[in-house]
C-alpha cells in the first residue's frame, strides 16, 4: 500500500506537487521574495523615519542646543508651550490661516469643479490654465508675492496707482499681511497643495466624473429641475470627497510655511507667524531643539488626532 | 452642475476665462514685468507693457553666473534622476509585494510604512537635519559624530532622505490591484520568474503610472525649497534650482546687472530682474505639465478615487 502510493507520487511529474506541499512551496517562496525586498525598504525606512519621529519626540524633553548634551526637562516644554502667549498666537494664527483658507477655497474650489466639468469648447486649457499655479513653486511664488507687496512698485500698488488711489506700505500692516498669506493659500495651497483652489478643484472634479449620469437621467424623467438635481444628486455624491478635503485641507493648512517664510516673516511683531515656521527658527535659528521638536510633536498628535476624527466619519457615512 | 446650463454657455466661458485669468495673473504679471527696464517699471500703472529692453535676461545669463547656474541645474537634475529611479523602482518592488506577495506580517508592515503619511514633515526634518550634521565618519565627523558638520552642505543631505516615498507605495499596491492576476499565473506557468515578471508583464502596464510617479518627483524636487535650505543653505554652489532663485530674487545672491545704467546702490532688489529669474525657475515645470497634463490628471484623480 505504501509503496504503491509512493510509486505513484515518483510518477507523476514534479510540477504537480499534491495540493497542499504545493501551496506550501509557494507560500514559502513568495515569503522569501517578500523580505528580500522589504528587508533593506524597512531598514531604510526605520533609519530615515522611525529614528526621526522618536528622536523628535525624546528631544522634545529635554533643553537642547544641538551641540552641548541634551538635558532631560521632562514636560517643561510642553508646559511652556501652553504658558508663553507667543506659541498660543503661534497656534492660533495657524488656525486662523487655515480656516480662512477653507473657508474661501473649498467653495472655490468646488464651483471650480462645476465650471470645469461643463461640456464646452476649449476645456482642457481651461482645466489646464486653472491648475498652473499647484505646478510652481511655493517658495518662488512667495517671493514673487513679496514682490509684488513691496511698497514702492508692487503689482497691487500699481493697481491702486491705476485707480487713482494712495498706494499702501503693506508690509507693516498686519490685517493686509493676513490677507496676502491666505489669498496666497487660496491661490496655490501652502503646505500642500490640496489646500487651494487647484488641489480641491481636481479632487472635485474627479469626484464629479464619478457621479453615474444614470442618477441625473432619471431625475430628470421625474422632473426634477437642476438646482433639485444639485441639492439630492451632486451634493450628496460629493460628500464623501468633501470629508476627503476638509482633512487634506486641514493637515496641509497646519504645515503652511513658504508665504510665512518669504512673504511676511511672521511680521510684523509674530502677527503672521505660523508653528512650523516658529519650529524652522527654533531648531535652525535659536538651536532652541527642545522648543522645536515639542512643538513638532503637539502638532504632528493634533493632526493625526483630526485624522482619526475624519476617518470615522467617513466609516459612518458608509 | 447642470445649474449652469440654464446660465448659458457664454455665461461659463466668462466665468473660466475670468478664473484662468486670476489663476495665471503673477505669472502673466512677472513674464511681462521681466521685459522691462527698472525705469521702465518705476513708471508703470496697472500692468506692465513689455518692452524690448533684454538685460533682465542677460544679466541672469551673463558669463560670470553661468558655472553657477550649471552648478545649480545640475545638482537639481541629479536630484530628479537619483529620486525618479530610486523612488520608482522602490515603489514598484513594494507595491507588488504588498499587492500580490502573500506572507504573514503583510498588513503591519504596510500599515507602519503607510504610518509616516499621518505625520508632518517637520516632525522628520529636524532630527533628520541634526543626523545629517552628526553622520558618523562624514565631513570632519568623528566615529560618534562629533566635530565636523557631517554631511550639511554636502550632496548626500541632498540625496539620502526621501526615497522611500509610503504613498508611491500605497499607488502602486493600488496599480497593481487594477491588474487581473491571471497574466502573472499565465507567465509563471511558463516558467518566468519574479523579476522576469514585473519586467516583461507589469512594467508595460504600469507605464502610464510610472509617469504618473517620474513626472510628480521630478516637479516635487525641481520646485523644492525647505530641505535644502535647511542643509545646503551656507554652500552656493550645491544650491538647488527654487533656492538659488529665491536667493537671487530677495538680494541676498546680489547680481550685478548688466545694464550700466542699473546702479546695485540705488535699486537694492531690481524687481523686474527678479521676476525674469522666477519666470525662467517656474518654466520647466510649466511646460513639464503642459506636455504631460494627462498624466499629472491622472495621478491626481487616482488620489480622488482611492481614499
Amino acid at each position: 500500500m505504501n509503496s504503491l502510493s509512493s510509486q505513484a507520487a515518483r510518477l507523476v511529474p514534479k510540477i504537480k506537487l499534491p495540493g497542499r506541499e504545493r501551496r506550501y512551496a509557494l507560500r514559502r517562496r513568495q515569503a522569501i521574495e517578500a523580505w528580500l525586498i522589504l528587508t533593506p525598504v524597512l531598514l531604510y525606512y526605520g533609519l530615515f523615519a522611525v529614528v526621526p519621529v522618536i528622536a523628535n519626540v525624546g528631544a522634545s524633553f529635554t533643553r537642547w542646543n544641538g551641540i552641548t548634551p541634551p538635558e532631560w526637562v521632562g514636560l517643561e516644554n510642553y508646559v511652556q508651550l501652553f504658558k508663553k502667549p507667543l506659541y498660543r498666537q503661534l497656534f492660533l494664527n495657524t488656525a486662523f490661516f487655515t480656516a480662512a483658507t477653507m473657508v474661501i477655497g473649498i467653495p472655490l474650489g468646488l464651483f471650480a469643479a462645476i465650471l470645469l466639468n461643463q461640456k464646452v469648447r476649449g476645456m482642457g486649457i481651461y482645466r489646464t490654465l486653472w491648475y498652473v499655479p499647484a505646478v510652481t513653486s511655493a517658495a518662488i511664488m512667495s517671493q514673487v508675492t513679496r514682490l509684488f507687496i513691496s511698497p514702492y512698485n508692487g503689482a497691487i500698488n500699481m493697481i491702486l496707482r491705476a485707480l487713482g488711489q494712495p498706494e499702501v506700505i503693506w508690509t507693516i500692516n498686519p490685517e493686509a499681511m493676513r490677507a496676502v498669506i491666505i489669498a496666497f493659500s487660496v491661490w496655490r495651497g501652502s503646505g500642500s497643495i490640496w489646500l487651494g483652489i487647484p488641489g480641491v478643484m481636481i479632487l472635485y472634479l474627479a469626484a464629479l466624473q464619478g457621479i453615474p449620469q444614470e442618477l441625473y437621467e432619471a431625475a430628470m424623467v421625474d422632473g426634477a429641475n437642476a438646482v433639485a438635481r444639485f441639492r439630492y444628486i451632486t451634493l450628496p455624491m460629493l460628500r464623501h470627497m468633501t470629508i476627503f478635503v476638509v482633512v487634506t485641507a486641514i493637515i496641509g493648512g497646519f504645515q503652511m510655511l513658504e508665504p510665512v517664510m518669504l512673504i511676511t516673516e511672521g511680521g510684523p511683531f509674530n502677527q503672521t507667524n505660523v508653528i512650523v515656521n516658529q519650529i524652522y527658527n527654533d531648531a535652525l535659528r535659536n538651536f532652541n531643539f527642545g522648543m522645536a521638536t515639542s512643538s513638532a510633536t503637539l502638532l504632528a498628535v493634533l493632526l493625526m488626532g483630526a485624522s482619526v476624527v475624519a476617518l470615522r466619519m467617513m466609516r459612518q457615512g458608509e | 452642475m447642470l445649474i449652469l446650463r440654464k446660465l448659458g454657455k457664454p455665461l461659463t466661458h466668462l466665468l473660466l476665462i475670468v478664473g484662468a485669468t486670476v489663476m495665471i495673473y503673477p505669472l502673466v504679471f512677472s513674464l511681462a514685468a521681466s521685459f522691462n527696464s527698472p525705469r521702465e517699471y518705476a513708471d508703470t500703472t496697472g500692468f506692465p507693457i513689455p518692452s524690448s529692453y533684454l538685460e533682465n535676461y542677460r544679466t541672469l545669463f551673463q558669463p560670470m553666473l553661468l558655472p553657477r547656474i550649471t552648478g545649480w541645474v545640475g545638482v537639481t537634475l541629479i536630484r530628479i534622476v537619483w529620486f525618479v529611479i530610486l523612488g520608482t523602482a522602490v515603489a514598484v518592488l513594494c507595491g507588488y509585494v504588498f499587492a500580490r506577495l502573500h506572507f504573514r506580517g503583510r498588513e503591519v508592515a504596510f500599515l507602519v510604512l503607510l504610518g509616516s503619511l499621518l505625520v508632518p514633515e517637520i516632525v522628520f526634518q529636524v532630527p533628520l537635519f541634526v543626523m545629517m550634521a552628526r553622520w558618523p565618519l562624514a565631513g570632519g565627523n568623528d566615529i560618534l559624530g562629533q566635530g565636523g558638520s557631517g554631511f550639511v552642505n554636502r550632496l548626500p543631505s541632498l540625496l539620502l532622505p526621501g526615497i522611500v516615498n509610503a504613498y508611491f507605495v500605497f499607488l502602486m499596491r493600488q496599480a497593481f490591484y487594477s491588474i487581473p492576476a491571471e497574466y502573472e499565473e499565465a507567465a509563471r506557468m511558463d516558467g518566468a520568474n519574479t523579476l522576469q515578471v514585473l519586467w516583461h508583464i507589469y512594467r508595460p502596464m504600469l507605464g502610464p503610472v510610472i509617469a504618473v510617479l517620474a513626472i510628480t518627483t521630478s516637479v516635487t524636487y525641481w520646485n523644492q525649497y525647505v530641505w535644502p535650505r535647511m542643509v545646503m543653505e551656507a554652500n552656493q554652489r550645491m544650491w538647488p534650482v527654487a533656492l538659488a532663485s529665491q536667493k537671487m530674487m530677495d538680494g541676498s545672491f546680489p547680481v550685478p546687472s548688466t545694464d550700466p545704467l542699473v546702479q546695485p546702490t540705488r535699486d537694492i532688489v531690481n524687481i523686474p530682474f527678479a521676476l525674469a529669474t522666477g519666470t525662467v525657475a517656474t518654466l520647466p515645470p510649466l511646460f513639464l505639465f503642459f506636455f504631460f497634463q494627462r498624466y499629472f490628471i491622472q495621478g491626481l484623480i487616482g488620489i480622488g478615487i482611492r481614499e
